[in-house]
């Protein structure tokens, strides 16, 4: 089947169409807005379900891709060419995400309509997931940055009117705020890096990008504050900058933990899923760019940062969404991690299983928020020391969340294992070969020791031992099987499997699924862009041959300078050895934690009283949100707040705007006497006077008597021939 | 010849000059039109000097046996010379509407700047007038001749004219004829 | 004995008829300068024919004077008695506007 935009587009549309009408009709038809909502977004999986299978049983080259523009609108004058073109690019990748968004966005919406349903904002929920769906369909089949940042910043709406949904809980409002200002210092640099790919290459087109990167011309350095930086440096740290916003790395992850004040399904698809994957996503497409500006360190420690700071947070937290944020976090951190150590189909892979086992997560945690009510505050119980022992009442939830446990803990058999072990095994392979990677490799495993731990953790207290609120276990509902509150959950329990992913134990292609390849379909699906197939697309044939030089001296490095047979089974070795390490370190973690909550050898008490420091730090997030709020905005912004102020009411307001009002008030009073002395006294009377004047002279003149009439004609002719003396 | 023109002329150049001086300063109407009638008998006379007898003849009788009747008619018609005794505001007894002294002042003003004019503009008529003696035969024919050949059509137009003023005059000067005096 | 004296004399009548149409108030009396004036015209033409040139059409041209006079005396004076029955007066200021 040919694609063309026709066949594409209406994957995104469809969810848009729906958010368009059912933003009209939801007061009305509630349930008809909702049924709307979840058929526009059944269809576009059905539609990349089929792109999907295509691309993987037809194209399995990762060569393939579908490029289709269209001109936006054409502001050309002359030689001066301003062409805005959207278009659709449509790889490998794009065919991955695109099942992981439609599939988990729909799963999603079939949840919802269980957990939502007694909400008075039921059908709003629905029209805000229909655009958010919308949104993130449009970033992934997007070919451009600039369209990438219209659907960023839509997905940004989304989020921010999903968290403060509940508008009434008090904090809810400013957790929204909190999200769309934080990730809004990242969409500054992220436009900025926009803005500076433009100028130099006066496209921001992904294809445009990755030729200007083949050809080695986007290493004119830019002047910032007197020093050169290569372009690529600059534009590849601005973008990197708005992943960091989007999806919560470490200076800006602040706003991820509060944004669960949003309902849970919101949790799981936006802060979850789909739309902080969606930084990562906008680092991979542009890998070639932050590899070729040698970024590519420090993106792996602010992963590693990330990975482990989020981790030990998520050790202390009580309520169990926000142990899942942290969590997020630490995943997301992982997958930056592996973007920083060319892990480039294990960061995506890791994003599509994270998104898979974290969305099950998420929702599980909304079976059991939903199953527990408390009846003296008539509000859904999320702390985990109240539940306990919820096993017996919530079977299936139980059976998700534990799958999910198990595959995000690294459990050979399950998904994270192949995923998450392949980061790791990257980074230590880097390690070995750069002592730069050291410290972020040592950083993600330790993540990876605790991640078993606090998500066990999370199960022990809220599925194990016995009940701690009996009151709240009394009254907490039996769960009996729906088909839109567990079956969701199961499925997505379903693909939390390894083999879905990968052919082999542990992802390094021993059992391969394509025989002529020497890895398995993930691998062999999405590949590092290799660019110079995008040479000759455009370029005229000359430019080819000239460019191909260039090459060579391109800072694009897709095989990490592993090339040779001998180095690559070194390779295999080392992640043969980080997949065992990791396992092994996993098993630690769930046995610290069985033995700290189960069987209670160590008690949590001891660990928090002896480092009651540290204790205070996590529970304080690190005092992030004090650095943030208490001192960076108290101390430093409200001065400079403050100063500016005094500065706009002191100078431009005194000076500039008031002195312009008196300027202007002396121009009026000249305009005034003006308007009274010439226009109204000598122009309008004037006029009259003068009408009035030559009205009494030639009335005078014209005074009907025919002898002064003879007097002045014979006066007349007496001067005329006195003065002209005619000759008779 | 010469002696017996040059008497003629003298008595017609005085008659007409005293006359028209008349006309102009005399204090009442009736006087002045009869004065005025010298004048012109007077001009007819310097006619005569010119050899235009013709010319003359038709002066006489349209003019003096005509204009001047209708004029005195009018005068009389009019309420003659008894209309509206008025005084000057300078104290000046003025005869009624024959003029006081600002309008006299007016005119020979205005008299000044013609004479100033005229000679101005008949200087060269003058230096050039050379006395070109003509033999003096009688006109009538010749005019005669004239009007009905090549001033036919002023004279067919004249004589419309004429036919025009006299009907127009009697309707124009016709009694004020209202249907309801005579009903 | 030139064109001169007739000519002086011709001016004394023009002016004495200018004279008398400004000075004057009484319509009749201005119609007797007009009379002058016109006098004066046709003295000149019959002048000027006697000492320029032998041609007779001044004479023809004083004819015609003096047949327009006679017709402007007739109208004319038609004209001011009319007025003098709308008006009562024939002082020239009153006839100062057109409709009565």
């Amino acid at each position: 089947m040919e694609y063309s935009i026709s066949t594409i587009l209406p994957i995104m549309l469809l969810p848009f169409f729906a958010f368009v009408l059912n933003a009209f009709i939801v007061k009305k038809f509630t349930k008809t807005a909702v049924a709307i909502s979840c058929v526009a977004i059944f269809i576009p999986f059905i539609m990349a379900m089929r792109i999907f299978i295509d691309f993987v049983f037809n194209k399995y080259s990762s060569d393939y891709y579908i490029h289709k523009t269209f001109t936006w609108f054409d502001l050309s004058a002359g030689a001066q060419i301003f062409k805005v073109q959207m278009g659709i690019y449509l790889d490998n990748m794009s065919a991955v995400m695109l099942l992981m968004v439609t599939g988990v966005a729909f799963l999603i919406h079939l949840f919802s309509t269980y957990y939502m349903h007694d909400d008075p904002r039921y059908g709003r929920f629905f029209v805000y997931l229909s655009l958010f769906t919308s949104a993130m369909l449009g970033l992934v089949l997007s070919d451009n940055l600039f369209s990438v940042f219209i659907f960023w910043e839509l997905m940004g709406f989304c989020s921010y009117s999903l968290i403060g949904f509940y508008y009434e809980k008090e904090g809810a409002g400013n957790a929204s705020l909190k999200a769309f200002m934080t990730t809004r210092v990242g969409d500054v640099f992220f436009l900025l890096g926009i803005v500076a790919l433009w100028t130099t290459i006066g496209s921001v087109s992904y294809v445009e990008i990755y030729k200007a990167i083949a050809e080695s011309s986007l290493s004119s350095p830019v002047i910032l504050f007197g020093l050169g930086i290569p372009l690529a440096t600059f534009a590849g740290f601005c973008i990197f900058m708005g992943t960091i916003g989007k999806s919560a790395q470490f200076p800006l992850q602040v706003w991820l933990p509060d944004a669960m004040f949003g309902p849970t399904p919101c949790s799981a698809l936006i802060h979850a899923a789909t739309m902080v994957a969606a930084g990562v996503y906008l680092s991979l497409r542009m890998y070639p760019l932050m590899d070729a500006g040698g970024l590519l360190e420090f993106i792996a420690y602010i992963g590693g940062i990330t990975a482990l700071g989020a981790a030990t947070i998520a050790l202390v937290q009580t309520d169990i969404k926000a142990v899942l944020a942290y969590s997020t976090i630490s995943q997301l951190g992982y997958m930056v991690l592996g973007i920083g150590v060319g892990a480039y189909s294990a960061s995506l892979m890791h994003l599509i299983t994270h998104a898979v086992f974290k969305a099950c997560l998420f929702l599980s945690a909304g079976s059991v928020i939903h199953a527990l009510h408390d009846h003296h505050t008539h509000a859904p119980v999320q702390e985990m020391p109240r539940m306990g022992g919820l096993r017996k009442k919530l079977p299936y939830t139980f059976i998700a969340m534990l799958f999910c446990t198990l595959a995000i803990s690294g459990i050979p058999l399950f998904s994270a294992f192949v995923s998450k072990d392949r980061i790791l095994g990257d980074a230590l392979v880097m390690a070995a070969h750069s002592p730069i990677y050291i410290v972020p490799a040592i950083l993600g495993f330790c993540g990876a020791f605790l991640t078993p731990f606090y998500m066990f953790r999370m199960i022990f207290l809220t599925f194990y031992g016995e009940p701690r609120d009996q009151e709240l276990y009394k009254h907490a509902h039996d769960e009996h099987f729906s088909y839109n509150r567990n079956l969701p959950l199961l499925i997505l329990a379903v693909f939390t499997l390894g083999f879905w992913y990968s052919g082999s134990l542990t992802g390094q292609g021993i059992v391969k699924v394509f025989p002529e390849s020497k890895y398995e379909w993930f691998q062999v699906l999405v590949e590092k862009p290799v660019l110079n197939k995008f040479l000759g697309r455009t370029a005229t044939p000359l430019e080819v041959s000239e460019s191909k030089e260039f090459i060579e001296h391109s800072h694009y490095d897709p095989n990490h300078g592993i090339a040779s047979e001998e180095e690559a089974h070194h390779v295999h070795l080392i992640h043969r050895f980080g997949a065992a390490a990791s396992f092994l370190i996993a098993l630690c973690g769930i046995l610290l934690a069985y033995s700290m909550y189960i069987t209670r050898k160590f008690s949590p008490e001891w660990w928090t009283t002896t480092f009651a420091q540290w204790t205070k730090a996590l529970k304080n997030r690190y005092y992030f949100d004090h650095l943030y709020i208490d001192i960076l905005i108290q101390k430093l912004l409200h001065p400079f707040n403050n100063l500016l102020a005094w500065i706009d009411m002191g100078f431009y307001d005194r000076y500039a705007v008031d002195g312009w009002e008196r300027v202007l008030a002396l121009s009026y009073s000249v305009a005034r006497w003006f308007d009274n002395i010439v226009i109204d006294s000598v122009l309008v009377d004037g006029s009259g006077i003068s009408v009035r004047f030559f009205n009494i002279v030639l009335r005078t003149i014209q005074n009907g008597k025919i002898q002064f009439y003879f007097l002045v004609l014979l006066f007349v002719l007496a001067s005329y021939v006195l003065a002209f003396k005619p000759v008779i | 010849m010469n002696m017996f023109l040059m008497i003629i002329f003298t008595l017609s150049a005085f008659l007409a000059v005293g006359g028209a001086l008349s006309v102009a300063f005399a204090k009442n109407l009736i006087h002045a039109c009869v004065y005025l009638l010298f004048s012109l008998i007077g001009v007819a006379g310097l006619y005569l000097t010119l050899g235009a007898e013709f010319v003359a003849a038709t002066q006489l009788v349209v003019y003096v046996g005509g204009v001047v009747v209708l004029l005195l008619f009018a005068i009389m018609l009019t309420g003659g010379s008894n209309l509206h005794h008025v005084t000057s505001r300078f104290g000046l007894e003025s005869t009624p509407l024959m003029g006081n002294l600002r309008t006299y002042i007016m005119g020979i003003v205005t008299a000044l700047l013609l004479i100033a004019v005229l000679c101005n503009v008949l200087q060269g008529s003058i230096s050039a007038s050379a006395v070109v003696e003509s033999k003096f035969s009688s006109t009538v024919e010749q005019i005669g001749v004239k009007l009905v050949t090549d001033h036919i059509l002023a004279f067919e137009i004249s004589s419309v004219l004429l036919l025009g003023a006299l009907v127009g005059a009697a309707i124009i000067a016709r009694p004020y004829r209202s249907s309801e005096t005579e009903n | 004995m030139g064109i001169i004296p007739y000519i002086v004399v011709s001016s004394i009548l023009f002016i004495c008829g200018i004279i008398v149409m400004i000075a004057r108030k009484n319509i009749i009396a201005i119609l007797l300068g007009i009379e002058l004036v016109l006098n004066a015209a046709a003295l000149n033409f019959v002048a000027f024919t006697k000492f320029n040139n032998m041609n007779i059409d001044g004479h023809v041209f004083a004819l015609f004077i003096i047949l327009v006079a006679a017709a402007e005396a007739a109208v004319g004076l038609a004209i001011v008695i009319r007025f003098f029955q709308v008006r009562e007066s024939i002082h020239i200021d009153s006839a100062t506007q057109l409709q009565s």
